[in-house]
């Protein structure tokens, strides 16, 4: 496993953030934004817990950027 | 008796490329020994994973403990300034992450986008009448937008006066200087003076900004020092468009040094921007320092004992091209994914404001390219160095026509 991301082939099939691990740096919202935003005191918010397609891809950036490792994404069953 | 740890910064070919020594370095060990410019010694983390590891543990400080045998990065302001305690540095980062972080949200940020796409277009307009005066001279990118993009978006942000972005320019450049000390001790002293003007003023007449907003937060808590105070709004004048001048002149230049890449991002900059700009991040290399870490106790690295006190610096530019974590490391490949580039550091001193960055490299590029697709550089790529002389490192030049 390279760099902490999922191996490509399964699909993701849901999204996870780990609000006490989250540091607020805002990456995900902006290199995922059809999955995550942040709040007003900026903690993560997932906006698409189920992602699919082009989101499904975001997520996958998303969780292998994020500086606290806060987001986990798992495969279908 | 060994060889004398190599001093950085390294020998680079150009701007593009990397010293070939790091490269050697990354292969012989993930971590090694080094002489910093200052002339002391450091540990340099040269690949992807340990350097992960490394700013993810927080058994290391970002400042130079208060002790004359910590070891010196450089002359530079911005590494010699005075050390908190570990509790106050701590204290201080927290402080500034709960203050700053809403500030520089992805919601703030997007609401900003089309204030800097605005003034995106201001800069190619007068772009463009530099061009008209005498269509066969070369314009510099750099003075028209890669410098005033950013620091007239961090003017605004702050609430400081654009007309003094020349101010601004002068001592970010001395305060970053490796080595000249005197010169950047007096150009910092120079720039907090002006600053803490600045927010005596805003104590008067609070704004709309987040000057005003640190201000307010200073305004309830006596543990809010004046030095503490105005050091946050200097990085943040500094880190706000040094950084980010770089980066957009950088990702010029790879965009333009192969035509046929040039070609692909102009046929959709919209939709190719935000991947180009990550594959930006990951190449581009400005300075040749790397992020420097303390070791608050004695720390193991991959095997290596790093003693506390001992300087560490991540070499995260050596990281980005690490063939273990990035395949063809050194090809510019905006489809990779994903691209998990160390450009704004790992863990809990993860740049603050990578969002506002990405979002100006992403309307800096898009907006270039879709007024001139047909850009191309006035010299050769690779005769363009950058000023690894200086922290931030940087073109200063950038000579285009269209």
């Amino acid at each position: 496993m390279v760099n902490g991301e999922q191996p490509r082939e399964w699909s993701v099939a849901r999204v996870e953030a780990d609000t006490s691990r989250c540091v607020s740096s805002g990456q995900c919202a902006v290199t995922a934004p059809l999955v995550f935003d942040q709040d007003e005191a900026g903690q993560v918010v997932v906006l698409a817990a189920e992602p699919g397609g082009r989101a499904a891809e975001q997520a996958r950036q998303a969780a292998a950027m994020c500086p606290a490792s806060a987001i986990r994404l798992y495969p279908a069953p | 008796m060994t060889a004398p740890a190599p001093q950085l910064p390294f020998e680079r070919p150009n701007a593009l490329e990397l010293a070939p020594l790091l490269a050697r370095l990354r292969e012989e060990g993930p971590i090694t020994r080094v002489t910093t410019p200052a002339g002391d010694p450091a540990w340099l983390v040269t690949r992807y994973e340990e350097a992960r590891v490394v700013l993810g543990d927080t058994r290391f400080s970002r400042l130079r403990p208060d002790s004359e045998d910590a070891p010196r990065i450089s002359e530079s302001a911005l590494h010699t300034r005075p050390a908190p305690t570990p509790e106050e540095e701590d204290r201080e980062h927290t402080r500034m992450r709960r203050m700053l972080t809403p500030a520089f949200s992805a919601p703030r940020m997007r609401r900003l986008g089309g204030r800097i796409g605005e003034l995106a277009a201001s800069c190619l307009e007068t772009m463009d009448e530099e061009r008209s005066r005498d269509p066969e001279r070369a314009v510099n990118l750099h003075d028209h937008l890669s410098f005033p993009l950013p620091v007239m978006v961090i003017c605004e942000l702050l609430g400081v006066p654009v007309a003094d972005r020349d101010l601004l320019r002068g001592w970010s450049e001395r305060i970053g200087a490796l080595y000249d000390g005197a010169d950047g001790a007096a150009a910092m002293a120079e720039f907090e003076a002006y600053v803490a003007a600045i927010a005596e003023e805003k104590r008067k007449k609070p704004g709309q900004d987040v000057i005003s907003d640190i201000l307010a937060v200073q305004a309830e808590d006596p543990s809010f020092t004046e030095g503490e105070m105005t050091r946050l709004a200097v990085g943040l004048l500094f880190a706000g468009h040094e950084t980010t001048s770089a980066r957009i002149d950088l990702g010029v230049l790879f965009l333009l040094s192969d035509t046929g890449r040039r070609d692909r991002f102009v046929a959709d900059p919209e939709v190719l921007a935000r991947a180009t700009v990550e594959e930006v991040l990951r190449m581009s290399a400005p300075g040749g320092l790397g992020l420097t870490r303390y070791a608050r106790e004695d720390v193991t690295v991959a095997g290596t004992a790093i003693a506390r006190g001992e300087a560490v610096l991540v070499a995260i530019n050596a990281a980005n091209r690490d063939g273990r974590a990035f395949e063809g490391p050194d090809t510019f490949d905006p489809s990779r994914s994903p691209n998990a580039h160390l450009a704004f550091g790992h863990g809990g001193y993860y740049c603050i404001g990578n969002v506002l960055a990405r979002t100006e490299m992403q309307v800096a590029l898009t907006a270039l390219f879709r007024r001139f697709p047909g850009l191309r550089l006035a010299v050769d790529a690779r005769s363009l160095r950058d000023h690894s002389e200086r922290l931030a490192g940087g073109l200063g030049e950038v000579p285009v026509l269209w």
